[in-house]
């Protein structure tokens, strides 16, 4: 009786359940899409951040001062200490591997450059541009393309050897200020040390860079006699803002406590682990870098949760006014089920079921279509997909049953409280 | 009693009769009424909300002299185009060398307080009474706390540090010292100048064009990985919130729309009976249509102003900075709603017209 009650219902209201249904449907899309949103906002958010560039840098613990004027390095390549290249690899081996996006090694040196109008003094500038590396299984690919995304290059990107080539001269960039001083040009021939190196493309970094030559490390290596040498190396990690947590000393921390503070991914926690597996190297934070991106992203992912919420309310608000509306349109219904013989309680149960009904069949096509849109804004402002987890559905679904039987249970309260007879002559 | 009088009286009563009904559709229009005040003027501070925050990562221009010194008309300029808000700090460089292990150290001569507020991402930690800022790694290898011996050339002096500060960069192998003292010792006057421009990313590109073109002498030199990384965060963030703004505007829209159609579809026997007692079709819809024009009015500007006070909640509570109302959505907003409640009451009407009022009275 009561499921065919409910049946009837739904087949003879469609146009009054078909309004409900939707308000439901478009009020939990909106769940679905801010909740998405809000929650990938700040791995998106984040991963733009990295167009900072590092935010650790490396560098040997012996070494001496560096003695650097306006882009021009007064400390010569044979003083100081070195990191040794191959021992690079093991920083994607550190727990928190998968957050490196990249590092690139430095090399440099002031050295004589022999140019087609004469002899200049400029830094050579040894790095990985896209060195294809592996750790165990794992193949990636690192360098200053990805860790200083704002060089600009001009002409072709130079490849990395892993030798001097026997024929052709190898592929270097010259700095835009360099170029423009000496009179470079891509395709161009130079000579350092003896070694006959071409111009592929001319850099624009808006740093000091400007003023060099930037090789492939491996033939700055070769060219100053420093093989398996590196003197910095510039870390790109995607890290947890720090807080009061992330600055305490390790070493002064219980067990438990230094396991969760091992394991959480703090600028410091990774330069920690990556002293681990380098030994004999400072690790810094590159504070400007470090420091701020964390104020950055917690400002945004703070607003676009607060966003969130004033919508979910929104949403909430506006599903329950729906609800209720259609309900308190069905008064001379309940009037005459009343009038009938029925109880407050049959009453009720029959309306919430209806509501729960209408709710489920509501969040899923919401939860459906707001997955969509939020994919959609991922891909056309990130250009990578927001995923939706899949419990947001069992959040969504449960919000929708809690907000309409909230709009509902108001309205169905007032329809009982007038007697049926009034009611139902209409005099309400 | 005139026509004037009947209409406010029928609305009156149409609201007043049935006070759930109005109300739930006042809620309904002051829910997206809020929503569209709020994620709008949000959304309209927010590039200039955003850009304050990029405030703490230090210089983002470098200005430096091709030759020669920075001269008190050049800084003058470069204030005057970088405004109030903006600051500057001359710097100017020279290698001294430590008397006890004999290294060379770059020194830069720089107001101390200034430098400080500059790059406040830098950590400090006070060492002695003295005045100059002594980089970390300078301290590890050399001073390890104590007063720092800098030979420059025909001068020297003694160096008391005022504190110690991590940087992460070159710096850490700099000592700096206050200005004054700089140009005593070195006769150097700065040649540099660490300039951080205040505002949106369109502004400070303008300041920079402004600068380059004010000092011919100089090379402005914009630091790339910040203004870049500023304009690819804010601009995103903008696009996100407005994006997610518009799908929630738009769909709780839609919601309000169902809820006043379905509402004015469900009194279709106050329609039937107007008509029997020979109300026109006119008649009928402009009465129709009052009735929302008045409750979307009322919800739109309770809305507004919730709207205006979350927005307001939502700059204090995360940006520190209040967001103010905008006073320029007020007419959009009154006027979206009040035409989105005149589509949804009277779209649903031209279907009922159709019907023969008896077919509805009867109960067809």
């Amino acid at each position: 009786m009561f499921l065919r009650l409910l049946f009837e219902s739904f087949r003879r209201q469609k146009r009054r359940k078909s309004v409900a249904l939707l308000a439901i449907a478009l009020g939990m899309s909106i769940a679905t899409a801010m909740i998405a949103v809000g929650n990938n906002i700040g791995d998106k958010i984040n991963q733009e951040l990295r167009s900072l560039g590092a935010n650790l840098v490396v560098t040997p613990i012996e070494d001496t001062l560096d003695v650097n004027i306006g882009g021009v390095n007064l400390k010569p390549a044979s003083e100081g200490a070195f990191i040794k290249e191959q021992d690079l690899v093991k920083i994607k081996g550190i727990f928190w591997g998968h957050n490196i996006k990249g590092y690139a090694p430095f090399l440099s040196d002031r050295q004589r450059i022999q140019t087609r109008n004469g002899e200049i003094n400029a830094e050579l500038i040894g790095t990985y541009f896209a060195q294809p590396l592996h750790y165990g299984k794992e193949q990636f690919t690192t360098g200053v393309r990805s860790v200083n995304p704002w060089w600009k290059v001009e002409g072709v990107w130079p490849q990395d050897y892993g030798d001097f080539p026997d024929q052709l001269p190898p592929d270097v960039l010259a700095g835009s200020k360099l170029a423009q001083h000496a009179g470079l040009a891509i395709g161009d021939q130079v000579e350092i040390g003896g070694r006959k190196l071409r111009i592929s493309g001319i850099l624009n970094s808006g740093g000091d860079e400007d003023q060099a030559i930037v090789a492939p490390l491996h033939i700055v290596q070769i060219i100053l006699h420093e093989p398996n040498a590196v003197r910095r190396v510039s870390v790109s990690a995607l890290t947890k803002p720090e807080d009061a947590f992330a600055r305490k000393d390790p070493d002064k921390m219980s067990p438990a406590v230094r396991d969760r503070w091992y394991c959480s991914p703090y600028a410091n926690s990774i330069a920690y682990q990556l002293r681990e597996v380098l030994p004999n190297a400072r690790v810094e934070q590159i504070r400007p870098v470090e420091q701020n991106q964390g104020k950055v992203l917690s400002h945004i992912t703070g607003l676009m949760l607060l966003l969130s919420v004033a919508a979910l309310l929104a949403a909430a608000l506006a599903v329950s006014a729906a609800m209720a509306a259609t309900i308190l349109e069905r008064r001379q219904e309940v009037g005459l089920m009343k009038s009938l013989g029925a109880g407050n309680s049959a009453v009720a149960s029959l309306f919430l079921t209806e509501a729960a009904f209408l709710a489920l069949t509501g969040g899923l096509i919401g939860f459906i279509v707001g997955a969509v849109l939020a994919h959609r804004i991922g891909q056309s402002i990130f250009g990578s997909t927001i995923v939706v987890h899949p419990v947001v559905l069992a959040v969504v679904l449960f919000a929708a049953v809690v907000v309409t039987f909230l709009g509902s249970a108001g309205a169905v309260r007032k329809a009982m409280q007038f007697d049926p007879a009034v009611v139902l002559r209409g005099d309400a | 009693m005139n026509r004037v009088h009947l209409l406010l009286r029928l609305l009156f009563k149409a609201a007043w009769v049935r006070k759930d009904r109005a109300f739930t559709a006042l809620v309904s229009v002051a829910v997206v009424a809020t929503i569209a005040t709020t994620a709008l003027t949000i959304y309209s501070d927010l590039e200039s909300k955003l850009s304050r925050e990029f405030r703490g990562f230090g210089a983002n221009v470098i200005v430096a002299k091709t030759s020669g010194a920075l001269s008190l008309t050049e800084l003058a300029s470069i204030s005057k185009t970088i405004g109030a808000d903006g600051e500057i700090v001359p710097v100017g460089y020279a290698i001294a060398t430590e008397a006890a292990s004999n290294t060379r150290i770059v020194v830069g001569g720089a107001d101390i307080d200034k430098l400080r507020k500059l790059n406040s991402s830098w950590s400090f930690s006070n060492a002695s009474t003295g005045s100059a800022l002594v980089g970390a790694r300078v301290a590890e290898t050399i001073t390890h706390g104590a007063d720092l011996r800098l030979s420059f050339g025909k001068t020297s002096a003694v160096i008391k540090p005022a504190g110690l500060f991590h940087s992460g960069s070159d710096d850490d192998s700099r000592v700096y010292i206050p200005l004054e003292d700089f140009i005593r010792l070195t006769d150097i006057q700065p040649s540099t100048a660490l300039v951080r421009i205040e505002g949106r990313p369109q502004e400070i590109q303008n300041a920079i064009s402004r600068l380059s073109a004010a000092l011919p002498q100089a090379e402005v030199r914009p630091v790339r990985q910040i203004t870049q990384a500023q304009t690819a965060v804010v601009g995103k963030t903008r696009s996100v919130v407005l994006a997610s703004s518009a799908v929630v505007v738009i769909l709780i829209m839609l919601c309000m729309v169902a809820t006043f159609t379905g509402s004015v579809l469900e009194r279709r026997k106050d329609f039937a009976v107007m008509k029997a007692l020979g109300a026109s079709n006119r008649t009928v819809n402009f009465l129709f249509a009052s009735e929302s024009t008045l409750l979307a009015l009322i919800g739109s500007a309770a809305g507004y102003i919730l709207g205006c006070g979350i927005a307001f909640w939502i700059g204090k509570a995360n940006f520190d900075a209040a967001i103010l109302p905008q006073p320029l959505l007020l007419v959009p907003v009154l006027l979206g709603s009040v035409a989105l409640a005149l589509i949804a009451s009277t779209a649903p009407l031209r279907l009922l017209q159709q019907i023969q009022p008896a077919g509805i009275l009867r109960g067809e």
